[in-house]
């Protein structure tokens, strides 16, 4: 394959010159790719869409990543679930927590990310603090929210496509059952796709998610290989005031981090809640 | 048909060593026992450069009609290479066709999913494959698409009746064109682009008049809905039917598609064709190759007992009601005979009462234009082998 054609839309698609495939894997219904592009780098596909690339990795990391856990200011313990890519986990470990547990349904997608995708994880499931559980994300917490553990300050739903494996992290009980993982003033967040070509998504998220959380609401930021636009994070807590928080603790705790961004900013972060009108019309109409 | 009454004569083009000259003849007659010795017994025998010609042929007769190979004809990857290296596209309606073309690379983007009834989990799969064009011919059919509303494109399928004939030309699928309309409207509401019109005017039809008047029709319906329309419909897709040779009367497909060429021009210049053709394309391309395991005299016919059969190779005679031409390589007197598959069954007969000269055990028994429906819609009934797929010519010429 010299060209790769995403099949994500029927009307248009973007077309990525293959420079060369580093790996590809057919399973009965799932088909991997990564290979490199002369303009983003290793390009990772699966089932014929884009899921990452080396370029703007970091606009959809970042964002996932750091606005729930400096809105957050104290997180302790996180749960991934999905990340296999390692790229949720790198920015993560930048904070300072004591535990991290990530949960990746195939061993083989970490152990091919750090391979052929080693910029992602950057050493990250090194960590000491990581625990890594390969499991299905719906399984994981499902027998967690019925155990004594010590629930998690901040939950990030790294998934793929709602068609696709990903599609029981977009269910009713699969938000449920996370939300029983999480502390009482912890927060969820999740990729929502992108509302320009993917309203639907919006609105179902809307609705489900919308129905457990005292606060629940959008944020987006644009990634250029997701491509339509700004692609929306759902967040979801009960602790009201953490969507706002002061413009001076934010700087602050961001300065006290050290952090260094290339997207990811305490000014992005309070803008990135501002949604566009079609994106409130979408989230209105659910 | 095939199943003839034993008082009836089977009239089917037949090559025996008194029709075929005896060079060509025996040259062939070499070839697939050179092909028997290394392979065994049965055989079919793909022609890669018959298909390259085949394809070149109807592209040359329909050239502003992009081509869609029906994988269902003879879902088999070598051949599905050799359509890939055309650039050709692929007509699936199966998790299983989906799985051959991955094997093979071929990007969901050059396919369609053409069965218009679908369960939602074979949605899923396609849309994982990359197929995004479905066809629908019914309202149930629509809704199951809401939930992939954005990323779908979608025919429409309709049945045309023909006022010449008095047979439905699509029987089993296809909505009726007063209920166009309608279909348009309510996909516009369910959020659902319907992209364009498609129709069959069913398999290895004489003349392309159901074609013609299809294509008119379908330009009426597209017309009047681009006058009202948001969103214009620019997809036609005509189908396949375009038949094979299997009378070997020099068929040609330049004659047979020139009527479709002129109704095709008469549309606006910027609409999309695109054709399913199967049967047409592959056919000619595949041959079968069998062995007389066994002979006797019964009932006043001469019967030969080959290795392979109804339930398998010849299976299109019964499922597809096609009828091949056969080739023998002996000559002299001839006599009623019987041509018989391998299994138990009686009803495994490939030709009742035809004229042969006298066979031996272990001649070969050739069958012709044995490419499209043949083992695609084998059994394995009596737990027989399959005919192995040979390939010749599977690398392009170098002219």
């Amino acid at each position: 394959m010299k060209y790769f054609k995403e099949t994500l839309y029927d009307a248009v698609c973007q077309e990525y010159r293959v420079d060369k495939l580093y790996f590809e894997s057919k399973t009965e219904h799932q088909h991997l790719m990564i290979f490199h592009n002369a303009m983003l780098g290793r390009v990772m596909t699966l089932d014929g869409i884009v899921q990452t690339t080396e370029a703007d990795e970091f606009i959809y990391h970042e964002m996932l990543a750091h606005v729930p856990m400096l809105a957050h200011g104290q997180a302790k313990r996180v749960l991934i679930i999905g990340g296999g890519d390692g790229g949720m986990l790198r920015e993560v470990v930048k904070h300072p927590i004591a535990h991290v547990t990530q949960v990746e349904i195939d061993q083989s997608v970490v152990d091919m990310a750090i391979e052929y995708l080693p910029k992602h994880s950057n050493g990250a499931y090194n960590d000491a603090r990581l625990n890594l559980v390969i499991d299905d994300g719906f399984n994981f917490v499902n027998t967690f929210a019925a155990s004594d553990n010590e629930k998690f300050d901040v939950i990030i739903s790294d998934s793929t496509d709602p068609i696709g494996p990903g599609e029981v992290l977009f269910s009713d009980d699969f938000y449920r059952l996370a939300k029983a993982c999480l502390k009482s003033d912890g927060i969820m967040v999740t990729q929502n796709g992108v509302p320009f070509f993917q309203a639907d998504e919006v609105q179902n998220t809307q609705t489900r998610m919308g129905a457990l959380y005292r606060d629940m609401r959008f944020y987006c930021a644009p990634i250029p290989t997701y491509y339509g636009g700004f692609m929306t994070f759902a967040w979801g807590t009960d602790n009201t005031s953490a969507s706002a928080p002061d413009a001076a603790d934010l700087n602050h705790r961001f300065e006290a981090l050290a952090l260094e961004t290339r997207y990811y900013n305490p000014a992005i972060h309070t803008a990135s809640f501002a949604l566009p009108q079609y994106i409130h019309k979408a989230i209105e109409s659910a | 048909m095939t199943q003839t009454s034993e008082n009836q004569i089977d009239t089917r083009p037949l090559l025996t060593g008194d029709t075929v000259s005896a060079d060509e003849a025996q040259a062939a007659a070499e070839l697939y026992r050179e092909l028997i010795s290394q392979h065994g017994s049965p055989l079919l025998v793909f022609d890669a450069n018959v298909l390259r010609e085949q394809f070149r042929s109807l592209q040359a007769a329909l050239p502003k009609v992009e081509l869609y190979y029906a994988v269902k004809a003879h879902p088999d990857a070598n051949i599905i290479k050799v359509i890939d290296e055309l650039g050709g596209g692929f007509d699936i309606a199966s998790a299983g066709e989906m799985d051959l073309l991955l094997d093979h690379q071929v990007s969901g983007r050059r396919t369609i999913h053409t069965h218009p009834i679908k369960k939602d989990q074979e949605i899923r799969d396609a849309l994982r494959f990359g197929a995004t064009t479905f066809v629908v011919d019914n309202f149930h059919e629509l809704k199951k698409l809401v939930n992939y509303r954005s990323r779908v494109g979608v025919l429409l399928r309709v049945s045309f009746r023909s006022a010449s004939a008095k047979v439905d030309l699509s029987k089993k699928f296809g909505c009726s064109p007063d209920e166009v309309l309608a279909l348009v409207e309510q996909a516009e509401q369910l959020g659902i682009h319907i992209k364009g019109l498609s129709f069959h005017v069913g398999s290895q039809v004489e003349d392309a008049s159901k074609h013609v008047e299809a294509i008119h029709a379908c330009r009426q319906l597209m017309s009047q809905i681009n006058r009202q329309a948001e969103k214009p419909l620019s997809v036609l897709d005509i189908g396949g039917g375009f038949p094979a040779d299997y009378e070997l009367a020099g068929f040609s497909i330049n004659t047979f598609c020139a009527p479709i060429r002129n109704a095709l021009a008469e549309l606006p210049s910027d609409w999309h064709l695109i054709a399913e053709p199967g049967r047409y394309l592959i056919a000619p391309a595949v041959t079968s190759i069998t062995s007389i395991a066994g002979k006797s005299q019964r009932n006043g016919f001469a019967w030969y007992y080959l290795d392979d059969g109804i339930y398998g190779s010849y299976s299109g005679q019964l499922f597809d009601h096609a009828t091949y031409p056969l080739q023998v390589f002996r000559g002299g007197q001839t006599a009623a005979s019987i041509i018989a598959g391998p299994t138990c069954d009686s009803i495994d007969i490939v030709a009742e009462n035809i004229m042969l000269p006298s066979l031996e055990i272990g001649d070969l028994v050739v069958g012709h234009q044995m490419g499209a429906y043949t083992a695609a819609t084998k059994t394995r009934f009596n737990s027989l082998p399959d005919a192995k797929l040979v390939v010749l010519n599977a690398s392009a010429r170098v002219d």
